[in-house]
């Protein structure tokens, strides 16, 4: 596997705009011209090697056999990985909003924490975050009728507001807790939530959502039954009743109170 | 400027392919040019500016479409230049973007298809906007309480008055009719079910309004005609509704050189069936109607597959949209005046509906006989964004073409129209009718469409030969010819070259001033008070389109003295 090195050469007041970071971009280039290539910071296009450090083995390569590890603070970096379609890319730090953006297949590793937006739209792929993820993951970008089509997304800490925003395939897993309303406007896809979740699958069509903590559930939800799922009892929902939807919900245990 | 040695089509001037140089001089044609810019044309096909007479490219439900939209926005955007903004879009692209597509195809005039008087404001800020190319707009009056209340009251000197005011109001071109009487019904949640279903509260028909608005356009001399949207549109077996409105106003006569009544993107009114499960073309049924009456006109109203953004001032056919589709559904209420809708679209080729409607509209182009009655649209952005019309002409072209796209479609698309028996490939001439010389002509544009002395300098020049090339087995050569002009000229200044958009002057906007007889303006000014005292949300004051509005105005004088 040939690994590329970038290490941020100062701290980003302004973010910076990096969707040229992905295996498949820099697999057919040698390290010289990965160093060369252009990306936005703020409103001034700049040179790579500007804002980073770029070492590692030399290239060309196959984008397949292509591992990018960023070492650093990337949480001003947006779009890492984006559109890639195979590869790997690894992060010792936090990384920016929309990392993995609409990405096909690959792998992405984030040790810390993502920012909002993380596999938004993604087609398929895994991203591992170990720390917690902001608002929107795997969502669509504004006025989208699908976000995550296929692919996996596992966080082991929290997550924000509107996870999985117009989900209609894939699978998110959180082991911790999510912000509110969790699966909105559903249209397929699974939702795996360890923690709490507050007002999930508002508006979903189809598809599932499981909560292992406790649920506010909305009202436009029906109860159908108490089911055993890998030794847990939750209870399972239909909804959202007001999209005539289909959705499942299963909820550990349910918050009382109205809304 | 001198263009030498293209091959020219100007089916006005009876040009059909000569080897000719053209001279233009003050942004006009003229007989022969001075100065030393010389354009070579030689080997190339030269024909009129393309003039596109319905598009909904600006005003409130255009905007309404861009606030629904970001992600249509994030589609097509290209990064400013030195020269030029930048572009975002695909079905409802930014100002910027509609100038520079045009010009990019050639394209040098085009009309927004229909304006609310109470929005006309809105619409010529963004017509004042788009860059290049000249502009108009068609005023709504087919729902307006005063149009509703002149028809009841059979008072059509204060109808005439009304329209000349609402053109004035509004600085529009043209009588635009939108489902009459449906669009007020829907203010009580209803709409009208045919042309002699009455309007709730008015006690008039489609009929009679359709017919009022027509006499009242003749009366005026209006240089176009009522253009008409159709009641029950988009609904399977409309195509009755359609016909039975034509043979209602077949004794109304054209007071001018032109067509008595436009009805446009027929493709949406041209369906047989009793519901989407037996639904089908009847395009040969209103083809043959066509053939047989040549004071009426058309244009296609072509579905392009992918996404498309429907709007329109039919508010009830919207609702139906929102809930066939499951989509994005914006509802509008205009007052006085209008309803409107928009609802975001994707068309599919397995689908059978889309399948049928993309045959539909190529049947009708084909089976009507005379190229003058038709024009080619898309109805941008409802049936698909304009920037596809090198699609729509490379199917009217090649045979071909349109069997290699059929067999791609849902099966029904052959089983329930006659598109695969059409054998009719359109000529040169007859694309430069259906995309320049017959909507100048429709519209009533004589400086428009044609490259004869006195005519505007818009020229478009495309890298192909059409001499060698054979349009029926190289459609993808013309397609790509189409879609990037080797020049576009615009009064005389090269503004595309190479495909690229290299000038960026400010086109002119069309509007019509309309003379009516004092008593009956009076009239109509005492009836307007009233509605702005007791319904209307603005003072008259705020309401009419002040010169302000219209930077570059172009005037053309009609009326009845
Ligand atoms: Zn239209």
């Amino acid at each position: 596997m040939r690994n590329i090195v970038i290490r941020p050469r100062r701290h980003f007041r302004v973010p910076v705009e990096a969707e040229r970071i992905t295996p498949d971009l820099f697999a057919p280039l040698s390290i010289e011209e990965i160093r060369s290539l252009e990306v936005w910071e703020g409103n001034r296009r700049v040179a790579l090697s500007e804002l980073f450090d770029i070492s590692g083995d030399e290239g060309p390569g196959r984008a397949e056999e292509t591992q990018i590890s960023l070492s650093g603070d990337f949480s001003r970096v947006k779009r890492v990985g984006e559109k890639m379609t195979c590869g790997r890319i690894s992060v010792a730090g936090d990384v920016g909003m929309h990392a993995g953006n609409g990405m096909a297949a690959g792998e992405i590793l984030v040790d810390g924490n993502a920012g909002d937006w993380l596999g938004r739209e993604m087609r398929g792929g895994s991203i591992k975050v170990l720390g917690d993820a902001g608002d929107y993951v795997g969502a669509g970008y504004r006025g989208e009728s699908c976000g995550m089509r296929g692919g996996e997304i596992l966080i082991d800490g929290n997550a924000g507001d509107y996870l999985g925003e117009h989900l209609c395939g894939g699978a998110i897993t959180v082991l911790g807790d999510v912000g509110d309303f969790p699966g909105i406007a559903n249209r397929g896809g699974a939702i795996v939530i360890g923690g709490d979740a507050h007002l999930p699958g508002a508006e979903m069509a189809s598809g599932t959502i499981t909560v292992g903590g406790r649920a506010r559930v909305l009202p436009s939800y029906q109860y159908v039954e108490t089911v055993e799922i890998e030794g847990l009892r939750f209870k399972k929902f239909l909804g959202d009743l007001v999209e005539e939807g289909k959705g499942e919900l299963y909820a550990a245990s349910v918050e009382e109170g109205r809304g | 400027m001198i263009i030498e040695g293209g091959i020219v089509y100007d089916p006005i001037n009876g040009v059909l392919g000569e080897e000719m140089d053209l001279s233009i001089e003050d942004g006009r044609v003229v007989e022969k040019a001075g100065g030393s810019e010389v354009i070579d044309a030689r080997g190339m096909l030269v024909m009129p500016g393309g003039v596109d007479a319905h598009a909904h490219i600006a005003g409130g439900k255009v905007n309404t479409g861009r606030i629904m939209r970001p992600e249509d926005g994030r589609r097509g955007t290209e990064p400013r230049t030195k020269l030029l903004r930048p572009s975002t879009g695909y079905t409802v692209p930014n100002c910027y973007a509609i100038g520079y597509r045009y010009a990019r195809l050639g394209y040098t005039t085009a009309f927004e298809a229909a304006t609310p008087i109470l929005e006309a404001r809105h619409t010529h800020e963004e017509l004042e906007e788009i860059p290049i190319i000249d502009k108009g707009a068609l005023t709504l009056f087919g729902n307006n309480w005063e149009v509703l209340e002149c028809v009841r009251d059979g008072d059509l000197g204060k109808l005439a008055a009304f329209v000349a005011w609402g053109l004035l109001a509004s600085r529009g071109y043209g009588v635009k009719v939108v489902n009459p009487g449906g669009g007020e019904a829907w203010g009580f949640g209803g709409n009208v079910k045919g042309i002699d279903d009455p309007v709730p509260s008015f006690d008039v028909t489609p009929r009679e309004i359709i017919r009022y608005l027509m006499r009242a356009n003749e009366a005026l001399r209006l240089p176009h005609s009522v253009h008409l949207h159709t009641n029950n549109l988009g609904k399977p077996g409309n195509y009755e509704t359609t016909l039975e409105t034509l043979r209602a106003v077949e004794d109304i006569a054209a007071s001018r050189n032109r067509q008595v009544l436009h009805v446009t993107h027929m493709q949406f009114s041209a369906y047989g069936g009793t519901g989407w499960r037996d639904f089908e073309s009847k395009a040969p049924e209103i083809a043959g109607y066509f053939n047989r009456h040549d004071q009426f006109t058309m244009d296609m109203g072509q579905l392009i597959f992918g996404s498309a953004t429907t709007m329109t001032a039919d508010a009830p056919l919207e609702y139906g949209n929102a809930r066939l589709l499951k989509a994005k559904w914006s509802n509008h209420d205009i007052e006085l005046e209008e309803s409107s809708g928009v609802v975001p679209i994707v068309y599919g080729r397995k689908n059978p509906i889309n399948a049928i409607q993309w045959a539909i509209g190529l049947e009708l182009a084909l089976l009507t006989e005379d190229s003058w009655q038709m024009i080619m649209t898309t109805d941008h952005p409802n049936g698909g964004p304009f920037v596809n019309y090198p699609e729509v002409v490379a199917l009217l072209m090649s045979r071909r073409k349109r069997e290699e796209e059929l067999a791609t479609l849902h099966d029904l698309a052959s089983k329930r129209t006659s598109l695969p028996s059409i054998e009719r490939e359109m000529d040169w001439n007859e694309v430069a009718i259906v995309t320049r010389a017959g909507p100048a002509r429709i519209l009533g544009l004589p400086e428009k469409g044609h490259l004869g002395v006195g005519a505007d300098g818009d020229v478009s020049i495309y890298e192909i030969n059409p001499e060698k090339v054979d349009p029926s087995r190289d459609h993808e050569v013309v397609k790509a010819a189409l879609a990037r002009a080797k020049y576009t000229i615009k009064a005389g200044e090269v503004v595309v070259r190479d495909g690229e958009v290299v000038a960026v002057p400010q086109g002119s906007t069309y509007w019509v001033d309309a003379s009516v007889p004092e008593a009956d303006a009076a009239r109509v000014r005492a009836d307007l008070v009233e509605k702005f005292a007791k319904y209307y949300s603005i003072q008259m004051s705020n309401y009419m389109v002040q010169d302000a509005y219209v930077t570059r105005p172009r005037v053309v004088r009609a009326g009845v003295i």
